[in-house]
């Protein structure tokens, strides 16, 4: 009973006929970092809190992987982002951000490829819906997924723009952010819990 | 007809079944989060003092604030001779603090007046109240030595002093903060040879009408000792706050800045003949 209900926490609906069902590990390592360079001042986020999963349509990552019957749905807990400084954070998440409206970013799709690299990486190339602020995009973005344990590790970067997602871009004192935010995720999948 | 209902409804099952499928917003059905949702840290005030009183508030921990603040001798109402003030001269205050951690600051503070050095420690003992009326409570206390103190019988014995105060903060309508400060102070006196204890008693508030801007007001019941310090302090204007500043703008009849001298007393009456023009700029660091 126990296994059914973690499986059910991570599958993908039934429209899709996955083999093989990867969730966040939670014990693991989880970076989700910004960074804003603007003109005067650099500054970065991070937070680990990120959760999903990822169902594939073959027993594991090969160059066959992909289509309509994968699924992926990722989202981060925005109010968990440490800019370093306290107030900084209240501000960029109450007057930006908005997060009690919008609590959490998420990006959900389809794995469009895999391609193999050396040593076992595959570079995954995924589509979906990227929400943040309420706001939803098209994107396509690509992953290095390095096989690590039974699962992998999933490194990401790419960029997202403020007014993308109708954020107001910040132009105060200590709180200026560029328009174009750099976005970098380092996490760990393991298969989910009735596929170990 | 039967045909054209079946239809509709087969449609409206498969518009259900296909947003049941990948959303970003929108989490899949059966993806269940693991962990709780952050929540967001309560503030009541935004900065960790308000004109002279301290807040409650308390900065993260390995938080750096440095401060500088200025009271103008002149009042407002010597006019354009004294540019309303701004020539001077002025009382001066530098400030630093440090979070060592989320809820104990250390801070030294140094005022030109008497030269009075000041180390302080406070704390944030609790947070709580309702979601409607959010309370934080804390507590301050310091020590300071004026190491140019006034001439005086007894002066150069009797340089030290030592206050200690609670802060009651409350959030109303997620606007107005309110705040109650009573305190100890010891030897409010230091040209006399001796020692005594007495109480003021600080009242403030501050209206948000934004993240950025507020209205703050501050007023400070101080026993009258017999003393040139005689009158309350009284306090209001204006704060701007960014991501890691607070810039305030005051008009006062106060022109001391440390605990141990502002909760003497004020010299000058709370009347606007006797307004004098402050600010206070903080700035918060992080390493």
């Amino acid at each position: 009973m126990v296994l059914a209900l973690c499986w059910t926490s991570v599958v993908p609906t039934g429209s899709v006929s996955a083999q093989q069902a990867y969730q966040v590990e939670l014990d693991a390592e989880r970076v989700v970092r910004f960074t804003s360079r603007a003109a005067i001042e650099e500054f970065d986020g991070v937070t680990n809190r990120i959760d999903g999963f990822v169902a594939i349509n073959t027993a594991t990552l090969t160059a066959e992987t992909g289509g309509d019957d994968t699924e992926f749905f990722f989202e981060v807990d925005l109010a968990s982002i440490d800019t370093g400084i306290g107030l900084r954070n209240r501000h960029m998440q109450k007057n930006y951000l908005e997060v009690e409206d919008y609590p959490y970013a998420a990006f959900g799709g389809r794995i469009a490829r895999a391609a193999p690299l050396s040593n076992g990486v595959f570079r995954v190339t995924v589509q979906g819906t990227l929400g943040i602020h309420g706001v939803e995009r098209e994107r396509s973005v690509t992953c290095d997924l390095s096989p690590i344990g039974d699962g992998y590790r999933v490194q990401c970067a790419f960029q997202v723009l403020l007014t993308d997602h109708e954020i107001e871009v910040p132009k105060v004192m200590f709180l200026k952010l560029n328009n174009e935010i750099q976005l970098e995720l380092d996490f760990r999948i393991e298969p989910a819990e009735d596929t170990k | 007809m039967k045909s054209h209902i079946l239809s509709a409804l087969l449609a409206a099952m498969l518009l259900v079944g296909a947003s049941g499928t990948v959303g970003a917003q929108q989490r899949p059905e059966r993806f269940q989060r693991r962990e709780q949702q952050t929540e967001a840290e309560m503030a009541v005030f935004h900065s960790v003092q308000a004109a002279n009183l301290p807040t409650a508030e308390t900065l993260k921990k390995g938080e750096w604030l440095f401060e500088i603040s200025h009271r103008f001798f002149p009042p407002v109402s010597d006019g354009a001779d004294a540019l309303w003030g701004f020539d001077g001269p002025v009382t001066n205050r530098f400030g630093l603090a440090y979070a060592a951690s989320d809820r104990v600051m250390l801070g030294v503070l140094r005022s030109n007046r008497s030269d009075n050095v000041e180390l302080n420690v406070r704390t944030r003992l609790f947070e709580g109240g309702s979601e409607a009326v959010p309370v934080m409570i804390g507590l301050m206390g310091g020590l300071a030595w004026n190491t140019q103190a006034p001439t005086g019988a007894g002066a150069d014995e009797n340089e030290s002093q030592q206050y200690a105060q609670l802060m009651f903060n409350a959030l109303l309508g997620d606007r107005l903060a309110l705040g109650f400060v009573p305190s100890l102070l010891r030897n409010p006196t230091i040209v006399d040879a001796g020692s005594e204890t007495v109480f003021a008693m600080g009242m403030h508030g501050q209206l948000y009408v934004s993240e950025m801007v507020s209205f703050l007001g501050e007023w400070i019941i101080s026993e009258d000792r017999g003393t040139d310090q005689k009158h309350d302090s009284g306090s209001f204007g204006i704060e701007f706050e960014t991501g890691g500043h607070f810039f305030k703008v005051i008009l006062t009849n106060q022109q001391l800045m440390n605990p141990t001298q502002f909760l003497g007393g004020a010299d000058a009456e709370f009347t606007p003949d006797e307004w004098r023009v402050g600010f206070n700029i903080t700035r918060l660091l992080a390493f």
